[in-house]
């Protein structure tokens, strides 16, 4: 079968094997995708007749004036800076920990997979106790080491930091089995043949480990990357449908969401979800670009 | 071999096509009907007790005629229920009836979605109502809101540490100061408020002599009335005299674990309150005290409106069970189980309702309430205004931000989005 050659016949029968995913995929993301680029130019649009009066870029032009979403790519950017480096840090020290254990091995993978398969909002609410000024675990456990109790929902300083430790510890459990399954792909030759080269375990992670996995800490970061840049759920949960203190959990996405469901802008929603589209894209190339030359498959 | 996997593609193909088709006409069909009751369907948004009330009495309505039939369908809470809304108006498939905020209405003229209820609903049937609430119901000279589940703000105090530092039940918001001033050396806040003090900023400007934005569309959010009313409770905050509650969202926190000598909150909050404060804890209720000698307080909740796309006879249905949940018996039994308060004056006359409030005296600070309650001016655009007073209120506590920078900035949104809309 695989030495076929191919006809007309085959590929027909290939495009219906094909079809009925492709006719759910462009229904559910192709067409959606189309229509809010299109959406983004109209500038004089009502949006349940559907009929579009007039085209241009004032929504991007809005876009570009509009403080709330300066602020709005600031905080993502910040977000995505802080939870996607740390995330993959974490994951694979953790990782690598798990990897030396055997014993309870498999009590830790469950224990660091849960929150994982826990639902935002749960977790939200966990946290929101966590972080609470006057009884939460959070300010008591500084308050051992001498530190000030922190307004950690309320205090525009504190509030994006504290969604971000929040959602490194949600992202862990998926990223360290990834990273598991990277080491376990790791032939133990390497390491015997380093061993014998005379490598420490330092040079032995800094020269097997991590080219090695290097393909699943391309996967964890462009994964992690694309996830924090639509941050969302997380933000409406923990600060209780705002976006933040002083807007200080203010991301692209919430924005999208506040002009969609909350000021009927659909235009400009559907802008801002361009610009988001081509933010991501470009980080994404960058990281492709990258790995063309660092990651070793 | 092969003709069997062409014939399996082919299969796969058609299930794929036929549920599509199945879901497509899934929704179309039901407005082809021939006999039987006709169906009145009611999106809203109550949960828990307040939907097991809110069915108890569409069940007693279907029960007590024929002719139509009334479907409730919980959509979540009120945010899910306007996101609903806005999904069925695209879609066309909006029911007969729905809960909203008033506030909406102006948007909904504005998208033709709404039927006003003038020809449904005769003016006499509406001079029972309390005028208050069908101020709100009025858009353009068209009565487009019937009033449903409605709250008012009220004051609960602590007797136990009124008593405690000798002081009466105040009468007036100068009062409530001098006491915050009075226990805060103790560690106790005055007042306890929700995370946003927007609705008593509201009530205060309003006692103080101008609405946040009056009826003819003039915003007066940095009026000199404004900026006093906003200076009185942020002043308190800033010295402590009061409290928002932030992370906790609802004040009723501080205040039942007696960190607090008053607490402004909602009177639907009163069910609450019964539930979980702690064992021993005493509380008491009152209308909202006066602020330069005047009284007022703003009325929040949900009205119901009707949708155009409805057919005549659903449309009928819809505004016969809206009457039916107007009058005395039903919204009696409404406000029992629930905590809104009863929409008309013969209700709250009413003899069983007044041995009601005898027994629950909690109930009473509402009702009294009632002949000052006032609502926000609606008007299109209104959604994005509350985001932005909802902002400016959160910038003066987190952000510190002076009511002059906040509230100045919030008179530039507004005058924007009111003259953008085209209100005027």
């Amino acid at each position: 079968m695989m030495n076929e050659k191919p006809t007309w016949r085959s590929t027909a029968k290939a495009l219906l094997y094909l079809l009925p995913m492709l006719v759910i995929t462009i229904t559910f993301n192709i067409w959606p995708i189309l229509s809010s680029f299109l959406m983004s130019f109209y500038t004089k649009y009502d949006y349940y007749t559907d009929k579009v009066s007039a085209m241009g870029l004032d929504n991007f032009k809005f876009l570009l004036s509009d403080p709330d979403f300066h602020l709005a790519v600031r905080n993502t950017l910040i977000f995505v800076a802080g939870v996607v480096p740390i995330t993959v840090i974490l994951s694979l020290v953790i990782a690598i920990l798990l990897n030396q254990i055997k014993w309870l091995s498999g009590f830790f993978r469950t224990v660091y997979f849960l929150p994982f398969v826990t639902s935002t909002v749960a977790i939200a609410m966990v946290w929101n106790w966590i972080y609470h000024s006057d009884y939460g675990l959070m300010n008591y456990f500084l308050g051992l080491f001498g530190i000030h109790a922190i307004n950690w929902l309320n205090d525009p300083h504190w509030s994006l930091l504290a969604l971000i430790i929040m959602t490194v510890w949600k992202d862990l459990g998926f990223n360290i089995i990834l990273f598991l399954v990277g080491l376990n792909n790791i032939d133990p030759g390497y390491y015997r043949a380093a061993e014998i080269d005379g490598a420490n375990a330092w040079q032995r992670f800094l020269n097997v480990t991590v080219p090695m996995i290097s393909p699943i800490t391309f996967l964890v970061s462009v994964n992690g990357i694309i996830g924090s840049f639509k941050v969302f759920d997380q933000i409406f949960a923990l600060f209780g449908g705002t976006p933040g203190p002083g807007k200080a959990d203010l991301t692209i996405v919430y924005y999208l969401y506040q002009k969609f469901y909350t000021e009927y802008k659909y235009p400009i929603a559907a802008a801002s979800g361009v610009v988001l589209f081509f933010l991501i894209l470009a980080v994404t190339l960058v990281q492709m670009w990258y790995s063309r030359k660092h990651v070793h498959y | 071999m092969k003709k069997k996997s062409w014939v399996k593609a082919l299969l796969a193909v058609f299930t794929v096509s036929l549920a599509a088709g199945l879901t497509a006409c899934g929704n179309s069909s039901s407005s082809t009907k021939s006999s039987g009751p006709v169906k009145i369907t009611f999106w809203h948004g109550m949960n828990g007790p307040y939907a097991k009330a809110l069915n108890s009495i569409i069940s007693d309505y279907n029960k007590s005629q024929s002719k139509y039939k009334v479907v409730g369908t919980a959509q979540g809470d009120y945010t899910a229920l306007q996101q609903k809304i806005m999904a069925g108006a695209k879609s066309h498939k909006l029911p007969t009836i729905s809960q909203t905020t008033y506030t909406t209405v102006p948007d909904y003229v504005k998208n033709g979605f709404i039927e006003p209820f003038d020809n449904y609903i005769k003016k006499s049937d509406l001079s029972d109502i309390y005028p208050a609430f069908l101020s709100s119901s009025k858009y353009q000279g068209k009565y487009y809101s019937m009033p449903f589940s409605k709250s008012v703000r009220i004051m609960y105090y602590n007797p136990t540490l009124l008593k405690k530092y000798n002081m009466s039940v105040p009468t007036s918001w100068e009062e409530v100061q001098k006491d915050a001033a009075q226990v805060k050396a103790d560690g106790i806040y005055g007042i306890s408020f929700d995370k946003s003090f927007d609705m008593e900023l509201e009530g205060l400007a309003k006692q103080n002599g101008n609405k946040l934005v009056s009826t003819d569309l003039t915003p007066n959010l940095n009026s000199k009335k404004t900026l006093e009313a906003t200076h009185f409770i942020w002043d308190m905050v800033q010295n402590k005299e009061a409290k928002t509650a932030g992370e906790d969202v609802y004040g009723d926190r501080t205040f039942t674990s007696s960190k607090a000598l008053f607490y402004v909150g909602s009177s639907a909050g009163i069910s609450s309150m019964k539930q979980y404060a702690p064992k021993g804890f005493t509380w008491e209720t009152m209308a909202l005290p006066t602020y330069k000698g005047n009284k007022a307080t703003e009325l929040a909740g949900n009205d119901i409106v009707m949708f155009k796309d409805a057919s005549a006879s659903e449309k009928k249905g819809g505004a016969d069970f809206i009457k039916f949940l107007l009058s005395k018996k039903e919204t009696i039994k409404w406000s029992e189980k629930t905590g809104y308060v009863p929409l008309t004056k013969s209700a709250v006359k009413d003899s069983g309702y007044q041995a009601f409030l005898d027994k629950n005296p909690a109930d009473k600070a509402a009702v009294n309430s009632l002949d000052f309650g006032f609502q926000s001016t609606a008007f299109i655009g209104f959604s994005e205004y509350r985001t932005d007073l909802l902002s400016a209120v959160d910038a003066m506590l987190t952000k510190n931000e002076t009511p002059e920078k906040a509230m100045g900035n919030l008179q530039t949104q507004t005058k924007k989005i009111i003259k953008d809309n085209n209100n005027k």
